[in-house]
């Protein structure tokens, strides 16, 4: 108890924040796929977690291997089966609907506009099949037809489904104050208890009213009769008050869907509270677990803005750094999460000393630094300068013993060399790459390159990479005797 | 009276004469000095036989032992001395004075030669004022 009282008094405004934000994006995501289903496989592949884990617990090996292998096996049917769907739910969504909004089960539509629309086509026998979509989406069970994206009138629709139109045969998609699709084919019904009064029109309404949660409004060409299709049930419309109630049933603006709304609210509020203490758990089982000591051996790095300064000898190279934290959190790390940077711009040209505090570690959250080893680095520091310098061919092997090398020339005779001005005030002489002299014989012209000591010292821009030596080579004057 | 009157003339004329001489010496002695010490000839070589440097040369083998640095001044204006500084890689590895005296003066500096004296050497001559007056290079080899 206490421990867990101290875990919660040290909890930074960051970590809330850390909470409250992956809470909210754990809600959207279930507000956004709630009632799709792969939803309901993920929610199926999430208990197949929790068992595991239990089984984990128990030691049962074979258990949680096989419900591994399984959430594995389900996680890519959810990507290959459910693409459809999950497409569709994105491509669905506005950027609202995605942060804050909340889609309500179906949208407003103009019930009265509908109920003349159905008596006039029942009193001239035309035949017609109207879509209500409600949450699911009726372009993944039908055929689709023309799109069309009108606004709804009576006019409309008895022009729809008057038998000189092409797509009277067809349904029309009425989706709010608009008729989105027009011809299109729906699945037609298996089932063999069917009155033998209900023809094609009616099989296709149950057909698609079996699968998917439409209301299907159905006015039979023969009779004139009206029959609204829902949850595989149908139901004659005898008057308008029974066409108007399922319509605003199905719309949700009737006593008992406003109720169904309240239930959903709350619903909402369970799934938000659910998803806060999912991530909280989650949080306190990553950052609050028992602590675990770990030493990074860490590159130190040097930053500055003044791009003429030059590091020329430092005390080490990288430092050891002690770390603590939560055990998860300490796995979880990676070595570029971690860091030592010195700022330079206040360094002077000599050797400078850095101590290493926390502001100069770079660790992730949740880490916690115990120990620095050293907790200074020493570093010497110099100026990027420009200088000529003479160079000298550096010599080896041996001429016959006729011979001597009397004279040699180098062009250029001198090289511009950029590096530290400390090194450069040093060196007075750059030397060429060993010349074997064993095979000359005669005089004559080499290509030789400079060698640079230092790692700090580069050839200057503009100066020649190589040079030109020139020697001279004659008979030795052999000793008079005295 | 004849005497007091020839006295302070003797005297007047001797001392003319006394700042005349000075003056010639002056003049002589400063103009003996505005010829300035130049280096006439400066070369390695492996000996000096009969004051002359004998094979001048750049590289040299430890197998000859020696090597020196020769130079030569034309005019010397006045005794004076100079410095043959031996560097080799940089370091200073010995620093010779060597007096000169006019007219004109020869003079050299010599190295023995060991197995770790191989690399590349350079002579630094200076004047007695610090004045750099060349730079011979050369390579010691095995």
């Amino acid at each position: 108890m206490e421990m867990f009282l101290s875990s919660i008094a040290s909890i930074r405004w960051q970590d809330i924040v850390d909470i409250l934000l992956l809470s909210y994006i754990l809600f959207r995501l279930y507000v956004i796929f709630r009632d799709t289903y792969a939803f309901r496989v993920i929610a199926g592949i999430a208990v197949l977690w929790i068992f595991q884990q239990f089984a984990i617990s128990l030691g049962l090996i074979l258990t949680s291997w096989a419900l591994r292998g399984i959430m594995a096996v389900a996680a890519l049917i959810i990507i290959i089966v459910f693409r459809n769907e999950i497409r569709n739910v994105l491509q669905g969504k506005n950027f609202q609907t995605f942060l804050w909004g909340f889609s309500h089960k179906g949208d407003l539509t103009p019930v009265e506009v509908i109920v003349k629309s159905i008596n006039a086509l029942s009193k001239k026998h035309i035949g017609a099949l109207l879509v209500f979509p409600a949450r699911d989406n009726p372009g993944d069970f039908v055929q689709p037809g023309i799109p069309w994206n009108g606004l709804l009138s009576g006019e409309m629709i008895t022009s729809v489904f008057l038998n000189s139109s092409p797509v009277h045969d067809g349904a029309a998609i009425i989706q709010g104050t608009r008729i989105s699709e027009v011809g299109v084919i729906l699945p037609l019904s298996h089932r063999s208890d069917l009155p033998l009064r209900y023809g094609t029109r009616h099989r296709a309404a149950l057909g698609l009213a079996e699968i998917s949660d439409a209301l299907i409004l159905v006015v039979s060409e023969e009779s004139g009769k009206v029959a609204a299709a829902k949850d595989a049930d149908f139901t004659e419309i005898t008057d308008d008050d029974v066409l108007v109630r399922i319509l605003q049933k199905h719309a949700g603006s009737s006593e008992k869907a406003k109720w169904e709304i309240k239930k959903e609210t709350l619903k909402l509020c369970a799934a938000a509270l659910a998803s806060f203490i999912f991530i909280t758990s989650l949080w306190f089982s990553f950052s609050r677990g028992p602590d675990t000591f770990i030493t990074l051996d860490t590159p130190v790095e040097y930053t500055t803005r003044a791009s003429k300064l030059e590091i020329i000898d430092t005390s080490v190279n990288t430092v050891s750094l002690q770390l603590s934290g939560p055990e998860t959190l300490i796995k979880a790390m990676r070595p570029e999460q971690v860091g030592v940077r010195l700022d330079l711009d206040k360094a002077v040209v000599g050797l400078n000393t850095f101590p290493i505090t926390l502001d100069t570690i770079k660790l992730p959250p949740g880490i916690f630094l115990k120990k620095v080893t050293p907790p200074v680095v020493e570093a010497t520091i110099d100026i990027a300068t420009t200088k000529e310098i003479p160079l000298q061919a550096d010599l080896t092997g041996k001429l016959p013993e006729n011979l001597i090398l009397t004279e040699i020339v180098t062009e250029p005779d001198k090289i511009a060399v950029t590096g530290g001005n400390l090194i450069l005030e040093k060196i007075s002489t750059i030397y060429s790459k060993k010349i074997d002299i064993s095979d000359f014989s005669q005089s004559g012209k080499i290509e030789v390159e400079p060698l640079l000591n230092s790692i700090s010292l580069r050839i200057a821009p503009g100066s020649p990479e190589k040079f030109s030596l020139s020697y001279i080579i004659k008979e030795r004057v052999a000793a008079k005797e005295e | 009276m004849k005497y007091t009157i020839l006295l302070p003339i003797c005297i007047v004329l001797a001392l003319f004469s006394s700042a005349f001489s000075e003056e010639k010496e002056t003049y002589f002695a400063l103009h003996q000095d505005s010829q300035f010490l130049t280096l006439d000839h400066a070369s390695m070589c492996e000996a000096i036989k009969d004051y002359t440097p004998h094979n001048e040369a750049v590289v040299f083998s430890t197998a000859i032992g020696k090597v020196s640095c020769f130079t030569s001044f034309d005019p010397v204006p006045r005794k004076t001395y100079i410095y043959h500084k031996w560097y080799y890689k940089d370091k200073l590895s010995t620093k010779k004075r060597l007096l000169l005296y006019p007219p004109r003066w020869s003079t050299y500096s010599s190295i023995q030669l060991r197995e770790t004296d191989i690399g590349p050497w350079r002579v630094e001559i200076y004047d007695d004022k610090g004045k750099l007056l060349k730079i011979l290079r050369f390579s010691i080899t095995e």
